[in-house]
């Protein structure tokens, strides 16, 4: 900025114009060294197209998950402007429940009983889970957030930390730390084969639940009053105390929403990794805040295809990059932290607004 | 109908109110007038609940029905505001269209509007009252699924007042109005205040172009520095030296 303004002067360099550019120049490296490998090592190794289109369905399958808990961030940050990084353990939390659901459903036959007894089984379990994620929500919100609100920016996002690591450790006190399996009923476990591609029924139920809770999600958001009021909560809090809306039972019902979604989200994940134990929702609870990122905080379609789109990326990078698939997960942080660098507003970000910035 | 009783309100250490009494009685338009910074907004937004009042007491007398009981109980002037939430005081028909009108730029003029009714379920009564609205400002009812946001000035002035509207209130509290409008528009506006008050609707507005707020109002406060120095009928205010040397420009 400096040296286009003062022509007559040679360039000048203060301190932070010489960070912005080594820090563009650090995420334009990382750019062209994944562009690198992928035309030498991904394109050339020559996998079938079955092979791409069976990890891109694997990818949209995890996405789903993470956009449930990504809009648990987003709606969050949306109305309070913080970022409750205890989402992932709220999700765990869901997961935990699902996984004693459904061991007393397993253990009373319902598992093997008639098609219709199954599925009746497996919703009640993913509204069990939902319902224990709701009230750990709820619960974190008054106990963690709500006597700070009026409180610097940083000090809650510091309570919520402390918040997941307490939720961690309190489920690793009480239930161990060996993982619960999540054991698939009969009915669900084989799977749809089309040519070379395989589509697990899991999966595909997975995808579909995912997307029917996100359609839900929008219709209640933009359809009915009391998502009407959270709009205008997340524009304007004091304004919308003044139509009446009661702000505080808005945020708890925010809460509730979020973590609904991360409850069910927790019990597919539950059913898709076959395990959960305490610190299963810490990764996936940072995917789905970088999904949240990825497709501009506070903003509710964008978490979801941030989420998707992650999903993807995550699916097919490692073999388009030619690395083993556990180091799947270098592959989400340093999009985040590519994101962060060129594009901090996210990809359908809008400009900050005063208030938010 | 709304009493404040030497009223005190703190923005942290400044102290803004220093013992505001003022009534406004059913029917009324009532003004409050002052230079920036005297305490009007401040007043407003005790009364609506969004600032607290750390002394003194603001009753909402209820007008025959309802409320009555509560009140005599304690025989006290009417419900205490001072201690309830502002989406309380929303409730009881004390409704305020706040300085810099406030609409809710990304919902739109009709969401806006339904905003205003958000406390009430009767939906016969909503759809009239949004028929009511609209024909106060026809200008909005062209914009209904536009977002707030992209109105002009005037539109959202429109929009900030018809969204009060909306709720139904017993009492209207007016901040500032014709605040940035072009002068038709600010006729225009203080036109369409005399027929809300015409149609029943009890009105508190707050006003730096005082001489327009004096002409409109059957009553007048003029606020500084936090205390009310001179009150009394709109017309004796406008003829008042004291007042046509500080707040009317001549």
């Amino acid at each position: 900025m400096a040296g286009r303004s003062t022509s007559a002067q040679p360039l000048q360099l203060d301190w932070a114009t010489v960070q912005k550019y080594a820090i563009r120049a650090f995420g334009f490296t990382i750019l062209a060294i994944v562009l690198w490998r992928v035309i030498t090592v991904g394109l050339a190794e020559g996998y079938p197209a079955s092979f791409w289109i069976s990890q891109a369905l694997n990818g949209l399958v995890l996405g789903g998950v993470y956009a449930l808990v990504a809009l648990g961030y987003t709606l969050v940050y949306g109305i309070l402007f913080m970022i409750n990084f205890a989402h992932g353990e709220v999700m765990m939390i869901g997961g935990i429940a699902g996984f004693f659901a459904l061991q007393f459903a397993q253990a009373r036959g319902w598992m093997e009983g008639p098609w219709l007894v199954v599925v009746i089984a497996l919703l009640s379990i993913m509204l069990i889970g939902m319902a224990a994620s709701v009230l750990i929500g709820v619960t974190l919100e008054r106990l963690a957030y709500r006597p700070l609100r009026q409180a610097p920016r940083l000090v809650p996002l510091i309570s919520a930390i402390g918040a997941s690591l307490f939720l961690q450790y309190s489920v690793l006190l009480i239930f161990g730390v060996s993982p619960h399996s999540y054991r698939k009923p009969e009915l669900i476990s084989g799977g749809l084969r089309l040519g070379d591609v395989f589509i697990p029924y899991t999966g595909a139920i997975i995808f579909f639940t995912s997307i029917l809770l996100m359609l839900a999600l929008y219709f209640i958001i933009q359809r009915t009053k009391l998502g009407r009021a959270m709009r205008a909560v997340a524009e304007d809090r004091a304004t919308a105390s003044l139509m009446g809306v009661d702000v505080n039972a808005v945020i708890v019902l925010t809460f509730m929403l979020g973590s609904a979604l991360a409850g069910a989200a927790g019990v597919m994940l539950g059913f898709h990794n076959t395990v959960v134990k305490f610190n299963s929702g810490f990764i996936p609870g940072l995917k789905a805040f970088t999904a949240a990122v990825l497709g501009g905080i506070g903003n509710i379609p964008g978490a979801m295809f941030g989420a998707l789109l992650l999903g993807l990326i995550e699916a097919l990078g490692p073999s388009a990059l030619g690395i083993p698939t556990e180091y799947k997960d270098v592959i989400a942080f340093t999009l985040l932290v590519l994101i962060l660098i060129f594009r901090p507003s996210g990809l359908f970000g809008e400009v900050l607004s005063e208030k938010k910035a | 109908m709304l009493i404040l009783e030497s009223v005190h309100t703190f923005y942290g250490h400044i102290h803004a109110l220093k013992g505001v009494t003022l009534t406004v009685n059913e029917g009324e338009i009532v003004t409050l007038i002052g230079s920036n910074g005297a305490g009007k907004t401040t007043t407003l937004n005790t009364i609506s609940g969004v600032l607290d009042a750390q002394a003194g007491a603001i009753y909402l007398e209820r007008s025959a029905n309802g409320g009555q009981g509560r009140a005599a109980a304690t025989g006290e002037p009417g419900i205490r505001l001072d201690r309830l939430p502002a989406h309380e005081i929303a409730r009881l028909g004390v409704s305020q269209s706040p300085e810099g009108r406030k609409i809710f730029a990304r919902l739109s003029v009709k969401e806006n509007l339904a905003m205003g009714a958000f406390a009430r379920s009767d939906a016969d009564g909503i759809q009239s009252d949004l028929a009511r609205v609209l024909e106060l400002f026809p200008r909005l009812e062209e914009r209904l699924n536009q977002p707030g946001g992209t109105l002009s000035g005037g539109e959202q002035q429109m929009l900030a007042i018809g969204r009060s509207l909306m709720s139904r209130p017993s009492i209207l509290l007016l901040d500032e109005p014709s605040m940035g409008l072009a002068p038709l528009l600010v006729q225009q506006i203080f036109q369409i205040i005399r027929e809300i008050n015409a149609r029943g609707t009890t009105i508190l507005l707050v006003e730096q172009n005082a001489q327009a707020a004096l002409q409109v109002a059957h009553r007048g406060y003029v606020l500084e520095t936090g205390r009310i120095v001179l009150s009394g009928d709109a017309q004796q205010l406008l003829a008042d030296p004291q007042v046509a040397e500080a707040y009317l420009g001549i």
